[in-house]
């Protein structure tokens, strides 16, 4: 009885014992399920962050190989591995690094055959890469190393993850260092053709009347030298003529003028913006602060946004002045054009400023237009003076990054 | 004025052999001796070297750069021979090459290349310069006295005033301007006197200065010139 009740007792107290360790386990599951979650919500918080990063790069219009240089960068912190590479297969088969990121304080790699993506004389574990595909082909490689020991399991797998989102930004990037390099190329194509028709007026078609007038003039003299009357007319006919070459010689210079200012290409920027000054419908307050030359697509880009504001302002501004600055500040030149007329100028109307807009772009620059009813125009504009050219600039963002590395996938 | 027997040398400067040609004739028939006939500027300057001419005429713009290669040459032959006139033709006129022209010294002229065909007055304007005048093209003229200015000083100017300035700038003496414009020579000195006063410009007894007087005061009034930027940027 006794033992019977003691062994019920004992019984008892297992089963309160049972039910309180799974309890306690449960409760332990749930604290360990709550941790995980809990860190990979922060996992993922910290994934969208470095994305947000990226696409704000993206749409801010940062050079490609800043965007691409974030990428690696935001791949490397996310995953904590030491070094990050974001490489690009080019046509030959090779790859170029594009984009390469090291933790800060890293321990030094021990050199160019532990480079993340050769996947040679690499310890198993200690480096993860995937491939990117970018605007439906397989565009290269993304890959990240530790320097210390193996990576935490999953790497390869978030590294895929985080990859595989950036490759929109990386495509746009791309898309869009191609587009302003294209449109760089086309402009400065089309500035050289103008110029090109310029030269051959002045030295073909100018040359050619001017001699022609002259041999007119030649057989004027002869026709006046017979002293007949109808030599005399015939020498009366020939002045007819000889005026209107003259016409047409002026004309050509006026064409000439307008396809290409002669003075800008022999002294550069400042005659040439005195010339459109004085010959200006609007008075013109002048202040040139331009050391020297700058690049020719700079130049005639500058030349053109001051020609096509003055046009614009005579043409629908009603001012009374319009003053022009142009300044080299840090590594930019500064245009402003600024008249004091009705304002109420807009991109959309057609009347060259969104050409303008194009031409600017075209070289990396920003423009920027203001103008509120009846509060004037201003037209304020930059260039980028360190690179020449976005074509210019999308050639060397190939080489940014000096080495190459296989076309290999690594060891995902 | 004198005419001597002996006529002008001159040597011509252009690319185009045909253009030259047609010039040489034509100055052959006006009374003047082309000594010589040069294609770039470095032919031109030896050419300079062993002729001697009195004159020369040059194309600014010739290979190989074909940009201002006359104008160089113009300035190398100044600094040699500063008694040598030195007409400079171009297609289009700018006031920075006139000015640069016109301040290397004396006889110097600086036109539009069409001014050659109307013939008489470009032989005019030859002899103007041989005999130690300035010729600045009207075209250039016309758009410096035109070119409209903030506060423009020559708005104390008459309209009248204005035409004789303009005159002035391209080289005309006093007894040009009174054909020029149907009035007396007497006439022209009031103006010019009232035109100096004005505008605070110095009195110069030649034709030289008094264009170059004109020309740097004409080129200073106007929007962005280098004087007013030098002192931005000293200041």
């Amino acid at each position: 009885m006794t033992a019977s009740a003691s062994e019920r007792d004992q019984e008892h107290r297992a089963g309160v014992e049972q039910a309180a360790r799974r309890r306690v386990a449960v409760l332990v599951a749930i604290a360990v399920a709550g941790a995980q979650t809990r860190a990979e919500l922060q996992r993922l918080a910290a994934e969208q962050a470095a994305l947000r990063r990226v696409a704000t790069l993206v749409a801010g219009g940062s050079p490609p190989q800043e965007v691409l240089a974030a990428v690696a960068g935001e791949a490397g912190r996310l995953l904590h591995v030491d070094v990050a590479v974001l490489s690009r297969y080019e046509a030959d088969g090779s790859a170029t690094v594009v984009g390469r990121w090291d933790r800060p304080g890293a321990p030094p790699g021990t050199g160019r055959e532990q480079e993340p993506g050769t996947g040679r004389e690499r310890k198993p574990g200690t480096s993860a890469a995937v491939p990117v595909w970018a605007a439906g082909r397989r565009w290269g490689v993304m890959s990240v190393g530790s320097h210390s020991g193996p990576l935490p399991a999953g790497t390869g797998a978030r590294l895929a993850g985080f990859t595989e989102l950036t490759a929109t930004a990386i495509a746009s990037a791309e898309a869009q260092a191609a587009l302003s390099a294209s449109r760089a190329r086309i402009m400065a194509a089309a500035d050289q053709t103008r110029r090109r028709i310029e030269r051959n007026l002045h030295d073909g078609a100018q040359q050619r009347l001017v001699s022609l007038a002259l041999q007119l003039r030649a057989a004027q003299q002869t026709a006046r030298e017979a002293a007949s009357p109808e030599a005399g007319e015939l020498a009366g006919r020939l002045e007819g003529a000889i005026r209107e070459a003259t016409e047409v010689l002026e004309e050509l210079r006026e064409i000439g003028r307008g396809l290409h200012p002669a003075i800008l290409t022999d002294t550069g920027l400042r005659p040439a913006l005195r010339a459109l000054a004085r010959r200006s419908a609007i008075p013109v307050e002048l202040n040139i602060q331009v050391p020297g030359r700058l690049p020719e697509q700079i130049e005639v880009s500058g030349y053109y946004v001051v020609a096509e504001s003055l046009t614009n302002t005579v043409k629908h501004a009603r001012a009374a002045a319009v003053s022009v600055e142009v300044g080299v500040a840090g590594d930019a030149l500064r245009i402003t054009v600024h008249d004091d007329g009705i304002g109420g100028a807009d991109l959309g109307r057609g009347d060259g400023l969104a050409g303008l807009k194009d031409r600017v772009e075209a070289l990396g620059g920003r423009f920027r237009l203001d103008s509120p009813p009846g509060a004037g125009t201003a037209v304020r504009v930059e260039f980028p003076l360190a690179a020449t050219s976005a074509a210019h600039s999308a050639s060397t963002s190939a080489s940014a990054g000096a080495g190459q590395v296989h076309n290999h996938e690594g060891d995902r | 004025m004198k005419v001597t027997d002996k006529p002008t040398s001159v040597v011509l400067a252009d690319d185009d052999v045909l253009l030259r040609e047609g010039m040489a004739s034509l100055l052959q028939r006006s009374g003047f001796d082309v000594a010589g006939q040069a294609g770039d500027a470095p032919q031109l300057v030896t050419m300079v070297r062993e002729l001697r001419p009195e004159l020369v005429i040059v194309d600014i713009r010739m290979p190989p750069g074909y940009s201002t290669e006359g104008l160089e040459a113009a300035r190398e032959i100044r600094a040699s021979f500063p008694d040598i006139a030195i007409l400079v033709l171009s297609a289009h006129v700018e006031v920075e090459h006139a000015m640069d022209l016109v301040a290397s010294g004396q006889r110097s002229g600086y036109l539009l290349k069409s001014r050659i065909i109307n013939v008489d007055d470009f032989i005019e304007t030859l002899r103007q310069i041989v005999r130690g005048g300035a010729v600045i093209d009207p075209e250039l003229v016309k758009e410096l006295v035109a070119a409209r200015r903030v506060s423009d000083p020559l708005d104390v100017l008459s309209a009248r005033e204005r035409e004789v300035l303009a005159l002035m700038a391209e080289g005309r003496s006093n007894n040009g301007i009174a054909r020029e414009l149907f009035v007396t020579e007497g006439t022209v000195e009031k103006h010019v006197r009232s035109i100096l006063m004005k505008l605070r410009l110095p009195e110069a007894d030649d034709m030289h200065r008094r264009v170059l007087a004109v020309l740097t005061f004409l080129n200073a009034q106007l929007a962005g010139s280098p004087a007013e930027d030098l002192a931005d940027a000293v200041g």
